[in-house]
């Protein structure tokens, strides 16, 4: 997407909400409204109560803006956008998300959720992130069939509904760790509860797919996870864990460079390629998380690993955020790592040129980095959020964090500290 | 980048000098309702307890213990909604906004309907079965039962 079309886009969330009070404002008065009494015309826009059932339409949005303090560098939400060729850059953050429900009857319901933001691929394309129907089985246990989000973070569901989030997004040190966002198959939700503890066990099954940026797809297939989340006043605690093949294909011209290379000069390409690009994987991810909300103080933390046979490095994450109410303000710090544990390979073919694009190309891949941020939320207006945000983050090791290279080959990334400013404007309608 | 990064002012500028012309933000912390807040039904229902009805306006049930499904119904955003949520819940209006986007746009539950006006909220209460919403105490109708009282301040 252009610049031009990128700021009209931008412009056209942020003109939601005024053109919704405008509809309203502008909507002609009701037909009998001079001649009917005031009462009556009251009730007689009052739906019958059928007319309750219909569907329901809502939605979110986000214009969210990311400028970069260093220019060889830009920052990404890795495996989420395209690396954007801006600074300020609109692509990270920006989504809107339009939300339709529609009864099925007393117990199941269709649910249907569009959501447009930048992908991989640079593209703006509106694409399914709920597509489900679902049945109460009884009042506690829900069944869902179809699209879902996939449920791996304590804080998955709201990725995109910043809205409900405190920051301007979920920490990328913790989030990138596993980048899936939908999960096509079934879920069940088994709500339960002793005294004054809520407790929700939801075991899911299905697979996801994500396209890579510079071409190419990495897919999971056979997932089949279990989350537990316990509820108790302002303290909610999450675990989850989730076990799936996995497979990893790059097509992009940067990997077809490597490959041709490696083929060129060494019998063992098969072997170094074969770690770095297949449908042979496994992964396992585990997510840990607490929350206190008291009205007053917002405590959130999460730990989260995953471990990969092949394709991804082995990598552990963690944030946690302190932010505090001050009327329509929650200024909040967070402090977030993420280390990698075993890096996707440590292959070498002892030519000095061809080993240094290897290189870079398997940092390209390490999203390890630490970072501390501070920010506000302000709700100055109804269902709508202004957030500023501050991150110094510093580059672990041969690592790209959550950052890219404007010139890949030529990258110079370790150790790196870079900071970034973001501002974003949520609402919800 | 100065073309995007004018949009971008330009469209945060006009957001903000638009958004007053529709009403004032909501203010947590202020805006104390005088009148005490019933909850109330069209009957049907029997007994509610206020756990329930907490569980039932954070979106943590869509069932009485019986299994039967309930209508929500909320007043318009405003002192009376703010009032209902702070003494039923404790929570302000950006923390139940903000937890009902999580739970709706999540797929979970359907949010309350909500109503366009106070009278509004009293005929689709008297008209919907199994409806529970809630009503400043002084605004009763005959027709409503009163399940249980919040605060008599």
């Amino acid at each position: 997407m252009n610049r031009i079309s990128r700021a009209a886009f931008a412009a056209a969330l942020l003109m939601l909400p005024s053109l919704r009070a405008a509809a309203v404002e502008e909507q002609p008065p009701h037909p009998g409204a001079t001649l009917a009494p005031a009462p009556e015309r009251d009730s007689a826009s009052i739906p019958e109560p059928d007319e309750m059932r219909l569907s329901q339409i809502s939605g979110f949005a986000t214009l969210g803006m990311v400028a970069t303090g260093s220019r060889d560098v830009r920052f990404i939400r890795p495996s989420v956008n395209h690396p954007g060729g801006e600074n300020p850059d609109f692509g990270p953050d920006t989504v809107i998300g339009v939300h339709g429900d529609i009864p099925l009857g007393p117990r199941a319901a269709l649910v249907l959720q569009a959501i447009s933001r930048e992908s991989t691929l640079g593209s703006f394309d509106p694409r399914a992130s709920l597509a489900f129907v679902s049945y109460a089985v009884t009042p506690n246990v829900t069944v869902r069939m179809g699209r879902v989000r996939v449920p791996f973070f304590m804080l998955s569901e709201t990725i995109d509904i910043n809205y409900a989030n405190p920051w301007i997004r979920p920490p990328t040190e913790v989030y990138s760790l596993n980048p899936f966002n939908e999960l096509d198959g079934i879920d069940f939700l088994v709500r339960t509860g002793i005294g004054g503890v809520n407790i929700e066990i939801h075991p899911y099954y299905g697979s996801s797919i994500l396209p890579i940026y510079q071409g190419g797809h990495s897919h999971l297939s056979n997932t089949r996870g279990l989350n537990i989340s316990v509820a108790a006043g302002p303290l909610t605690l999450f675990v989850g864990h989730a076990e799936s093949e996995f497979a990893l294909k790059w097509s992009g011209n940067d990997f077809l460079a490597l490959s041709a290379a490696l083929n060129a000069v060494t019998p063992n390409a098969a072997n170094i390629l074969g770690k770095l690009s297949g449908n042979d994987g496994f992964s396992t991810f585990s997510a840990l998380g607490a929350q206190w909300d008291d009205g007053r103080w917002l405590l959130i933390g999460e730990y989260t690993r995953l471990n990969s046979r092949r394709y991804t490095h082995d990598a552990h994450a963690w944030e946690v955020t302190v932010a505090r109410r001050f009327g329509n303000f929650t200024p909040y710090l967070t402090l977030a790592r993420h280390t990698e544990d075993e890096p996707v390979s440590t292959d070498t073919t002892g030519i000095a040129q061809i080993d240094g694009a290897l290189r870079a190309f398997i940092a390209s891949r390490n999203l390890s980095q630490r970072s501390v941020t501070l920010g506000t939320r302000w709700d100055f207006y109804r269902n709508t959020a202004l957030k500023l945000e501050f991150n110094h983050a510093r580059i672990s090791g041969e690592s790209w964090g959550s950052f890219f290279a404007r010139d890949p080959m030529n990258a110079r990334m370790r150790d790196r500290s870079i900071n970034t400013l973001g501002v974003s404007v949520d609402v919800t309608f | 980048m100065h073309n995007t990064l004018g949009a971008f002012v330009f469209s945060v500028l006009a957001l903000m000098t638009t958004a007053p012309l529709a009403g004032p933000a909501e203010t947590p912390g202020k805006a104390a309702q005088p009148a005490g807040v019933v909850i109330v039904t069209s009957g049907g229902i029997k007994v509610l307890s206020r756990e329930e009805a907490a569980q039932l306006f954070l979106g943590q049930r869509t069932t009485l213990r019986d299994g039967t499904p309930v209508t929500l119904i909320d007043l318009p955003a405003g002192p009376a909604r703010n009032h209902f949520y702070r003494e039923l819940t404790g929570k302000n209006p950006v923390q139940v906004r903000a937890n009902w986007s999580r739970l709706v746009f999540s797929g979970r539950v359907r949010p309350p309907r909500e109503a366009a006006s106070q009278s509004e909220a009293l005929e689709l209460l008297a008209r919907t079965p199994n409806a529970i919403g809630y009503l400043p105490a002084d605004a009763g109708d005959k027709r409503l039962k009163v399940l249980l009282s919040l605060s008599e301040n």
